[in-house]
C-alpha cells in the first residue's frame, strides 16, 4: 500500500496558485500537470476553525458543534467557549487511521490542541496557548522539535495585525523555514503511511500584506515596496514543497489542500453599530469613545438581537424564556429572524449600493445543528466585508479592521491538487472540503463511515 | 506505554469478542500496539486438533496465556477472549503475565440461550454438541476479576466504558482527556493567544 502525504497551506487562493502564478510554482505546476486539481469548495463559514476539523473529519459545522473560535456554550450572554481540540467529539482522520494499524505524522493541524494520543506523532496547531504546556505527542518530540528547528521551534508569528511590516515579513519567513525543516526531519526519521502538516503562513502574508498587491484594494499604491511579498512568499513556499516532495518514494501521493482562499477586503461592517441603528440593540448608554462590544454593556429589555464580529458575522437573539433576559416572544422568533435576515441582506455602503450580504440560518445549511449555532450566520458583502464588533464607532462602516490592520477577508474556494498516479480527469474540477477524508481514507482501503458527508475523489 | 494483558472470559455468547473488538479499536485509536487473542480464532490456528476435553481447554488456555504473556513482556496489550472455564488455569496465566487485567463477562444461561449468536445453545439442546461449557462442562466464575460486566444489564457501550474507564485509572492506558474542562489558567492562556492574534 502506497503512503499519502498532505501538504495544507492555510489560505492558499486558487486564483493566485491555479492562474496568476502557476508558472511560478514548478513544483505545485508538476503536481497540477501529473495530478487533479481545482478550487476546493469551503465550510461555511471559510473560517480555520472549523474548516481543517471538517476537513479531516468530513462533517460539517452544524455536525462537529462549533461554528468558529469562539461558540456558545450556554444560552448565558457571556458564555462562549473557544473550540478547541476537546471539543472535537467527530473521528479524525488519523483516528480511523491508528485504528486500522496505519501511521500518522500529524503536524500543525488546527484544532488538535490539546495533543491526543494516536498511532504515530503529533505537533498542535497554532491554538496552543504558548510553548510552556505540552503540545506534542509523545512528550519528548516537543524537546527534539526545538532542537531541530534551529534552536527554536515557532508554532505561530506573534501578531500579524501590525504595521511593523517588516518584521512581521521576516517572522513569518523564520517561522515557515523551520517548521519545513522540522516537518522534513521527523517525516524522514520515521516510517509513516499518512502525514499532514499545515503551515499558516499564507494566511499570514495575505492578511498583512494583502493591500499592497492586490490592485483592486482600496489602499493600493503602485510600485510600493511590498508589491510582490505575497508573490515572492508563494514562490518561496513551492521551493520549500519542492524540497520535502524531491526524494519522496514512488509510491507516494501528495495532496495539495487549503481550508479557503483570500480576497480584498473592501472594509468592516460595524454589526453592532448597525443592529442599533436598526433598532435591534440599545446599550445601557452611548460609549464615549470606540469600544470593544461587550454584552455587558447591553440593555437586553430594549435589545433583540447582538452581534459577534470577525470575517464573518455570527447574529444571536434574544429570545424569550430561551436568553436570560429575553425579549422576543418564541412565537414570534422565526418572523423577526426572518425580518432580520432580509434587512441584513438589504444592508448598503456608504454611497447607497447593496454589498449582497448573505445571511444563513444554520439549520438550512448543516445537516445538523449540535452545540449553539448561532440565529444567523452572515458574509457581509458575501465576505467583501468583515464584521467589526466596535461600538462607539459613530459610523456603521470602518476601512480599518477594529483589532489592527489587515487587508484580507476570507474567500470561499480553497486549493486541491493531487497527484495519486491514477487515472485523472482532465482539471480543473470543482471539489468539496467534505471529499478530502473519505479520499484518504478509500485511498488506505478502508471503509468510510456513513457520518462522512463527502464522497471520495476518484 | 508498557503492555499488559486483558483477559476477557465468560461463556459463550456473554459478549467477550464484541467488547475485546471495540477496545481493540479505542487503543489502537490511541496509538498503542494490540493483538486480540480470540478463543475461536486461536482454535482454528494456534490449538487446531484440540477437542473439549478438561486436558485440552487446559492446553488451549495455557497456549493463550504463554503468547499474551510474550506479546506483554515487549509492551503489546495483549487482549484474550476465550471462555476459559477453570478457575486454576487463568490463576497460572495470571502469576505468568504479572500485568494482568481480569475480565468477566457475566451473564445468566437463559439469556444467552435466547441471545444464542453462533447457534450454538441450539445445536446443544438438539444433542449435536457435547461438553459445553455451562451445559453439561463445569463454568468457575472469577472469584478476583478486576472487572466484571453484567452483560445482561447493561449496554454494550456501558460495559465498553466501564472497561476503558478502569483501564484508565489503573494507568495501564492514557485518558482520552476529552471529557476535561480547560483548567481557567488554560483557558486565559487561549484568550490571551486569540487576543494578540486578533481574532477576538
Amino acid at each position: 500500500m502506497g503512503k499519502l502525504l498532505i501538504l495544507g497551506l492555510d489560505c492558499a487562493e486558487p486564483e493566485l496558485v491555479f492562474n496568476k502564478w502557476i508558472n511560478d510554482l514548478p513544483n505545485i505546476r508538476s503536481l497540477v500537470k501529473n495530478g487533479v486539481f481545482g478550487p476546493l469548495h469551503s465550510t461555511l463559514p471559510p473560517i480555520t476553525v472549523p474548516a481543517w476539523t471538517a476537513m479531516m473529519t468530513s462533517q460539517d459545522p452544524g455536525m462537529l458543534g462549533f461554528y468558529g473560535f469562539r461558540n456558545r456554550k450556554s444560552y448565558d450572554y457571556e458564555d462562549l467557549f473557544f473550540a478547541n481540540a476537546k471539543y472535537v467529539k467527530a473521528k479524525t482522520l488519523w483516528n480511523h487511521l491508528s485504528r486500522n494499524r496505519l501511521r500518522s505524522l500529524v503536524f500543525g493541524v488546527p484544532q488538535t490542541y490539546p495533543p491526543r494520543p494516536l498511532n504515530g506523532t503529533l505537533v498542535c496547531s497554532f491554538l496552543t496557548p504558548s510553548k510552556d504546556v505540552q503540545y506534542t505527542f509523545p512528550d519528548e518530540v516537543k524537546v527534539e522539535l526545538d532542537r531541530v528547528a534551529d534552536g527554536n521551534y515557532i508554532i505561530d508569528v506573534e501578531d500579524f495585525r501590525t504595521d511593523e511590516k517588516d518584521e512581521l515579513l521576516e517572522a513569518i519567513y523564520v517561522m515557515t523555514e523551520r517548521r519545513f525543516k522540522a516537518f522534513r526531519y521527523f517525516y524522514q526519521k520515521d516510517s509513516y503511511d499518512f502525514a499532514i502538516m499545515v503551515e499558516m503562513g499564507i494566511d499570514r502574508i495575505h492578511h498583512g500584506f494583502w493591500r499592497y498587491f492586490d490592485k483592486g484594494h482600496r489602499l493600493y499604491e503602485p510600485g510600493n515596496k511590498y508589491e510582490n511579498v505575497i508573490h515572492d512568499y508563494y514562490v518561496y513556499l513551492d521551493q520549500e514543497i519542492g524540497r520535502t516532495i524531491e526524494n519522496l518514494p514512488s509510491d507516494t501521493s501528495v495532496m495539495i489542500v487549503s481550508d479557503h482562499g483570500a480576497k480584498t477586503m473592501v472594509g468592516a461592517i460595524c454589526i453592532n453599530e448597525w443592529l442599533q441603528r436598526e433598532g435591534y440593540l440599545a446599550l445601557k448608554e452611548p460609549p464615549k469613545k470606540r469600544e470593544r462590544f461587550k454584552t455587558s454593556m447591553v440593555d437586553w429589555s430594549k435589545t433583540k438581537a447582538w452581534g459577534e464580529g470577525g470575517y464573518y458575522s455570527r447574529i444571536f437573539m434574544n429570545v424569550q424564556g430561551r436568553e436570560p433576559k429575553g425579549v422576543i416572544p418564541q412565537d414570534q422568533y422565526e418572523t423577526a429572524r426572518d425580518e432580520l435576515k432580509a434587512r441584513l441582506e438589504a444592508i448598503e455602503d456608504e454611497s447607497g449600493k447593496c454589498i449582497h450580504t448573505k445571511a444563513f440560518k444554520p439549520e438550512e445549511v448543516y445537516r445538523e445543528t449540535n452545540g449553539i449555532a448561532p440565529d444567523l450566520i452572515v458574509y457581509l458583502g458575501n465576505l467583501d466585508w468583515r464584521s467589526a464588533g466596535s461600538v462607539g464607532v459613530g459610523s456603521v462602516y470602518l476601512y480599518e479592521n477594529d483589532t489592527g490592520p489587515d487587508d484580507a477577508n476570507h474567500a470561499e474556494n480553497g486549493i486541491f491538487i493531487w497527484r495519486s498516479g491514477g487515472n485523472h480527469p482532465g482539471g480543473p474540477h470543482p471539489y468539496s472540503i467534505y471529499d478530502i477524508a473519505p479520499t484518504v481514507l478509500k485511498y488506505f482501503d478502508i471503509d468510510i463511515p456513513s457520518e462522512m458527508i463527502g464522497t471520495p475523489i476518484r | 506505554m508498557r503492555g499488559f494483558t486483558l483477559w476477557f472470559t465468560g461463556m459463550s455468547g456473554a459478549g467477550k469478542t464484541t467488547l475485546s473488538r471495540m477496545v481493540e479499536e479505542t487503543l489502537l485509536e490511541r496509538g498503542m500496539r494490540v493483538e486480540v487473542l480470540d478463543g475461536d480464532v486461536i482454535r482454528n490456528n494456534l490449538s487446531q486438533g484440540l477437542g473439549f476435553s478438561k486436558k485440552d481447554r487446559d492446553i488451549n488456555i495455557r497456549r493463550i496465556g504463554f503468547v499474551c504473556h510474550l506479546l506483554t513482556r515487549n509492551d503489546v496489550v495483549a487482549i484474550a477472549a476465550a471462555i476459559s472455564p477453570y478457575r486454576e488455569i487463568r490463576s497460572e496465566n495470571r502469576n505468568l503475565i504479572k500485568s494482568y487485567v481480569e475480565i468477566f463477562c457475566k451473564c445468566p444461561l437463559d439469556v444467552l440461550k435466547e441471545r444464542d449468536p453462533k447457534g450454538l445453545y441450539k445445536k446443544v439442546e438438539k444433542g449435536e454438541i457435547k461438553q459445553f461449557t455451562g451445559i453439561d462442562d463445569p463454568y468457575e466464575e472469577p472469584l478476583d476479576a478486576e472487572i466484571i460486566l453484567e452483560t445482561d444489564k447493561e449496554t454494550v457501550e456501558q460495559s465498553f466504558n466501564k472497561i476503558i474507564r478502569t483501564l484508565e485509572l489503573m494507568n495501564y492506558i492514557p485518558p482520552s482527556g476529552i471529557e476535561d474542562e480547560y483548567t481557567e489558567e488554560e483557558e486565559e492562556k487561549i484568550k490571551e493567544r486569540l487576543r494578540s492574534l486578533g481574532y477576538i
